[in-house]
């Protein structure tokens, strides 16, 4: 039979590291192929290398039974192959039509501008796409710029289609209009080959499923024949237990409460609009919404990072509105956000583990110097504490792994003993084992009586996690769900706006029975709604 | 089929590296044999006479020592001031500007300041020299943060803003010029009054001037400050990532504004320093450093005793050209631009060569 793509002993090495090593894989004609592996397993370098990034060490790549050599995105292009990158590459300042112009070639990028629309939106149609091709790429959510990218790499011409970790941005809804277009796109003759570590997706999608393990081919079964326990499996190489820990805890009063806060973005739009709720001791409120709701914005306010337009916050019966960074900090408020990029925020990538430890208190010793002597003791015991692997706390972070990175971002926020802890998506991008690692610190945490914000992505994991959810929607409270008494569909409707639960019931959300302002007596209202 | 690509060498090893730019150094002083030769000069003289700046028997071998240092010091200072805005990633390209205005700083005080004991004169000349110089780096840095302007045009445009300003001043030959020589029909910059000009210490014949011995505390001070103080830590911090900084709840502004004005002050000591050791001012007076501490910064990979090592390399390569050339009458001191250029390109190849290796791809064994 002839394969789409058949890769043959594909080797790739990044110094000392096998990003690759002799890995093999065949994609059929007209199938969806998930390629699925733990953070660092290679999965992203080996599909790269498809789409002409790298270039292989050794081995061969067959295209539709012939062998082939990828030097160039240039080539992966001529030979049918269209990738779809976890972060997109479209130029924010031009229309959806105007990004897929810029990438035609040869006899198509002389066409006229409204014969390229009508092929488009050709395109589109034969797909389902929906698709506005006069928007502006900085007015699109992530699903649309998500869209634009597929149906970029199809105007190209693309046969063999490679996404990489697409559900990742997209609630449960946008997954599903998603995996329709995937399916129509299989049924047209494509193959796709589709990256993620996410169980239920590729039980969901995938025709076949190719396991890679330290850069290592494990093996390829079809999904039909598998379980979402014999992957994990195949993909950590031991019994994983999957059961995320809530551990219940006597809860205190709330020691944060944020009461009709709006903050805007760099742009100067609301971005958090008068948004109320609170957190206690000895809980995790996770927080949910679509990428790009006000969850960046609602980080920095409460760090004091950002101005507050309107609205009040009160930490232990104190108001901390207009506090510098450092005073928020004293009071024991913590927050780690872990950005797209995973190093932008939080962590100083060039500096070593010990430089980065002292980043929020470098300045309380007395006296122009620096104290590395305690820094790098609490290097070590982070390191020991959180199992970092690291050749020692000299390493600068940038050469850690990204598990180890936020092991230590999330260890130096909890070494100062902090009684709110915000932390936003902690787990991106980790595998398993890190990710449940990252959880039993939270958990740790919470059982001190530490009162846990829990920005994340991932419905799962908060419903399994968290105590009770918040749903924001344009930085609007959509209301605060207990995890005990919801569903996936529900958050997801909220998440779209599509369903507000903040008066249910004759209830408001987001305020608290016992709270501790002064001016809340009458308003003897409820702890959660759906409770 | 492409058959070998670069990769990345799996260990950098500082042996390698070194090894390397010796490998680099040595090619490019055959190029530069190649061109000696063919004008008739034997290389193996010349380069004897340029790597021992001259000393080898000659009786006032201390006078060379003297000039030496004297092209040392304001290269040496320039580029650890340089290197200091660069480690925060600010590219402050200004460095000739900032001399220049130090420079003419120091000759004001110089000329209009009399009567005062030879010291306090030139430590006045030298505080004048900082704080124009500071102050015009604080200006971009103030720029930077508040309309966040490009760095690298506004420094380059000061570049060549104050070389226009003392060429003004040193061709304008009217009554409010004091710059110029009274006694001197054509417009020429004056000396200094005895006053204004540097002494140091006697060593027999040898007269080590104070400036070195400021040039040499800076190199320590300079390494503590970055290596061991807050200051230094927050340099690191904000050119490492910016949003890290904000973070972290520094103000990175301030952060900015300050090293700037450090980082620019210097390089107006570097300037007071060099004009009352000359005792004038001149347009040339800056002798490229703010170029040449360019490279010698990034050659050095902004590491302070780096700094220090190439600084004394660069040094000798263009005193020792210069008094070369006094003895051969085909060539003079612009070889050392030439050969200084061909060292430079060599030892990025090194650089290069030690960081890259090419590979050779092989074919799945199965095929």
């Amino acid at each position: 039979m002839e394969y789409a793509i058949e890769l043959k002993g594909i080797s790739k090495q990044f110094g000392t590291l096998f990003a690759n090593k002799n890995v093999n894989l065949q994609l059929k004609k007209s199938e969806i192929l998930a390629l699925l592996g733990e953070n660092g397993s290679g999965k992203t370098t080996l599909m790269n290398m498809l789409s002409g990034i790298y270039m292989p060490d050794s081995g061969s790549i067959f295209i539709n039974g012939k062998k082939v050599s990828i030097s160039s995105p240039e080539d992966s292009a001529k030979l049918g192959i269209g990738m779809v990158h976890q972060h997109f590459k479209l130029i924010e300042r031009f229309s959806a039509l105007d990004n897929i112009r810029i990438g035609l070639r040869e006899d198509k990028s002389f066409l006229l501008k409204k014969d390229t629309k009508n092929e488009v939106m050709k395109m589109a149609e034969k797909f389902g796409f929906d698709i506005d091709p006069d928007k502006l790429v900085s007015n699109m959510s992530v699903s649309e710029k998500q869209t634009l990218e597929i149906l970029k790499v199809l105007c190209y011409g693309a046969k063999i289609i490679i996404l990489d970790e697409p559900t990742a941005v997209l609630t449960v809804q946008e997954i599903d209009k998603l995996f329709a277009v995937l399916r129509k796109m299989k049924e047209e003759g494509h193959s796709i080959i589709i990256i993620t570590h996410k169980l239920n997706e590729v039980m969901a999608i995938s025709d076949r499923v190719t396991v890679l393990r330290h850069g290592e081919y494990i093996n390829t079964v079809n999904t039909a024949e598998t379980d979402e326990k014999m992957l994990t499996e195949l993909m950590v190489g031991r019994k994983v237990n999957l059961f995320i820990e809530r551990p219940p805890i006597e809860k205190t009063k709330p020691l944060l409460e944020i009461r009709g806060l709006t903050v805007k973005n760099d742009e100067g739009a609301v971005a958090v609009d008068h948004l109320d709720f609170y957190i206690r001791g000895g809980e995790i409120l996770g927080v949910a919404g679509i990428a790009g709701s006000g969850q960046k914005e609602l980080c920095e306010a409460i760090a004091g990072l950002r101005p507050i337009v309107e609205g009040k916050m009160i930490h232990k019966g104190e108001n901390i509105v207009g506090l510098s960074p450092k005073k928020i900090l004293e009071k024991g408020i913590s927050m780690s956000f872990i950005p797209e990029d995973r190093l932008g925020m939080g962590l100083a990538p060039s500096l070593s583990i010990t430089d980065n430890m002292i980043l929020k208190n470098y300045s309380e010793p007395k006296g122009p110097f620096i104290d590395r002597k305690s820094a790098r003791e609490e290097a070590k015991k982070v390191i020991e504490r959180l199992k970092v692997v690291t050749p020692s706390t000299e390493t600068p972070v940038r050469k850690l792994s990204g598990g180890n990175v936020q092991k230590v971002l999330l260890g130096r926020e909890i070494k100062s003993g902090p009684n709110v802890l915000i932390t936003a998506y902690p787990v991106r991008g980790l595998d398993i084992n890190s990710s449940y690692m990252i959880y039993n610190i939270l958990n740790d945490e919470k059982k001190k009586d530490v009162g846990i914000l829990f920005i994340g992505e991932d419905i799962d994991v908060m419903m399994a996690l968290c105590d009770k959810i918040m749903v924001i929607c344009h930085g609007k409270l959509q209301g605060v769900v207990n995890s005990n008494h919801t569903t996936k569909e529900e958050i997801g409707l909220m998440m779209t706006g599509a369903l507000n639960l903040v008066d249910k019931g004759g209830k408001t959300a987001g305020i608290a029975r016992d709270s501790g302002f002064a001016d809340n007596e009458e308003t003897n209202e409820t702890e959660e709604a759906g409770l | 089929m492409k058959k070998y690509h670069l990769v990345r060498r799996p260990r950098q090893s500082l042996g390698r590296l070194l090894i390397y730019y010796l490998i680099g150094i040595v090619i490019s002083l055959g190029i530069g044999a190649i061109l000696l030769a063919s004008l008739g000069i034997n290389p193996f003289e010349y380069y004897g006479r340029m790597l021992t700046i001259g000393m080898i028997g000659n009786k006032y071998a201390y006078k060379n020592v003297e000039g030496f240092l004297k092209i040392l010091v304001p290269l040496l200072i320039t580029s650890l001031a340089l290197g200091l805005s660069f480690k925060m990633r600010f590219w402050n390209i200004g460095g000739e500007g900032e001399f220049l205005i130090g420079a003419i700083s120091a000759a004001i005080v110089a000329f209009n300041v009399t009567g005062l004991p030879r010291p306090l004169t030139i430590v006045l000349m030298c505080v004048a020299a900082m704080l124009s110089s500071g102050l015009l780096g604080l200006a971009v840095a103030f720029f930077k943060v508040k309309f966040n302007t490009n760095e690298t045009l506004v420094t380059l445009m000061i570049n060549y803003i104050m070389l226009y300003v003392i060429t003004y001043l040193g061709k304008t030959k009217e009554d409010w010029n004091f710059f110029l020589d009274p006694k001197s029909a054509r417009p020429i910059f004056g000396k200094f009054p005895e006053t204004g000009i540097m002494t140091g210490i006697k060593i027999g014949n040898f007269n080590l001037l104070w400036s070195v011995i400021i040039a040499i505390a800076l190199i320590v001070l300079i390494y503590v400050y970055l290596k061991y103080t807050k200051h230094g830590y927050e340099i690191s911090v904000v050119g490492d990532s910016n949003a890290t900084a904000k973070y972290a709840g520094m103000k990175v502004g301030k952060i900015i504004m300050r090293t700037m004005f450090i980082s620019s002050a210097l390089i107006g000591l570097a300037a007071g320093l060099t004009a009352s050791s000359s005792g004038t001012i001149s347009e040339t007076i800056t002798n490229n450093v703010g170029w040449t501490g360019i490279v010698v910064a990034w050659l050095s990979k902004l590491n302070t005793p780096a700094i220090a090592v190439t600084s004394v390399l660069i040094a000798i390569l263009q005193f020792g050209c210069k008094t070369a050339a006094t003895k051969y009458p085909s060539i003079d001191s612009n070889f050392a631009d030439l050969l200084q250029g061909i060292i430079l390109f060599s030892v990025l190849t090194a650089d290069f060569c030690a960081t890259f290796t090419i590979r050779k791809k092989e074919d799945a064994k199965n095929d």
